[in-house]
């Protein structure tokens, strides 16, 4: 790629002197420690949680990591770049929430995390609906939004604000949906359905499957013949 | 050869994106766009989007958490 020339450039703004922000870095990185340690005298989960986060954060807001992205990106740029990444990442915690399931299974007869399968019904569609027109509007997910008021960005700080409104409603009202929506819907483990191997390589085909669709999607959509 | 600025301090994902195709369009060839942005995820998907279309793509950080995203037109 060839530079481009900027000699004609006569609104440059006089670049300011950027603070070294190395001190600032090592502050932060030995208040995580600390907090770390106390939280560890607490408990050790709450330390691993914490431990957790951080990582999660940091990883999220270096990779520019962006679930809206994702899912808007291919509507508006054509760009399925993010979504592709999303896509492995759901292929890779395919693979190890198999491997803890089922892993727990065997050594000790129950599974973990069950709790967490919901009820596939109405409620699926019209939550995804209604969390897809916020998410773009808003600017970011909840993982996103998080990031972005971390960074100090004004705007998504009220983001945030009517994000914990908004969940704290839903929760307030969740009980009468579910009771009119999902109270008969059925709950389904895969595995139950076509057994541990079974419902591993269907979720990896159906998302390979999708990963392809991107592919094609995003070369047709932007008229490229030939990946770079 | 003329260079337009596009200010979109303080516009959200996906706003500059959109505001950058748009003006774009209305470019010659040969020409430059400086887009002006604080949102970290418009760092990414500006010059992703550019430089899949086939544009010279620069991006600079002017401030801390600012940046400009440098475009010159070339189809």
């Amino acid at each position: 790629m060839s530079e481009i020339t900027r000699s004609s450039s006569p609104a440059r703004k006089p670049r300011k002197k950027k603070k070294n922000q190395i001190p600032f870095g090592l502050l932060v990185l030995i208040g995580i420690v600390v907090v770390g340690i106390l939280l560890g005298q607490k408990s050790g989960s709450l330390a691993m949680f914490w431990v957790f986060g951080c990582c999660f954060g940091y990883i999220l807001q270096r990779s520019r990591f962006c679930f809206t992205a994702s899912l808007r990106d291919p509507w508006i740029s054509g760009s399925t770049a993010i979504t592709k990444a999303v896509l492995i990442a759901f292929a890779i915690t395919t693979i190890g929430f198999t491997a803890i399931k089922y892993g727990t299974f065997i050594n000790s007869g129950y599974i973990p995390g069950q709790g967490y399968i919901q009820p596939v019904s109405l409620l699926t569609v019209i939550g995804g609906l209604m969390f897809g027109i916020g998410m773009v509007i808003a600017g970011g997910c909840a993982s996103g939004t998080l990031m972005r008021v971390g960074e100090g960005f004004t705007m998504q700080m009220l983001s945030l604000v009517f994000f914990i409104a908004g969940s704290l409603w839903g929760a307030h009202d969740m009980g009468w949906w579910t009771l009119n929506f999902a109270a008969t819907a059925p709950r389904i483990f895969l595995p139950d359905v076509f057994g541990w191997i079974g419902a591993l390589v269907i979720q990896l085909a159906i998302i390979g499957l999708l990963y392809i669709a991107a592919d094609k999607f995003e070369k047709k959509k932007l008229g490229i013949t030939d990946e770079e | 050869m003329a260079e337009y600025t596009l200010d979109c301090l303080g516009e959200a994902c996906p706003v500059p994106l959109m505001k950058t195709e748009k003006k774009m369009a209305e470019l010659e060839i040969g020409d430059v766009l400086v887009v002006s942005i604080d949102h970290s995820c418009a760092m990414k998907n500006i010059p992703d989007w550019a430089r899949k279309v086939g544009h010279n793509v620069e991006v600079e950080e002017v401030d801390d958490g600012e940046w400009e995203i440098v475009i010159e037109k070339l189809k």
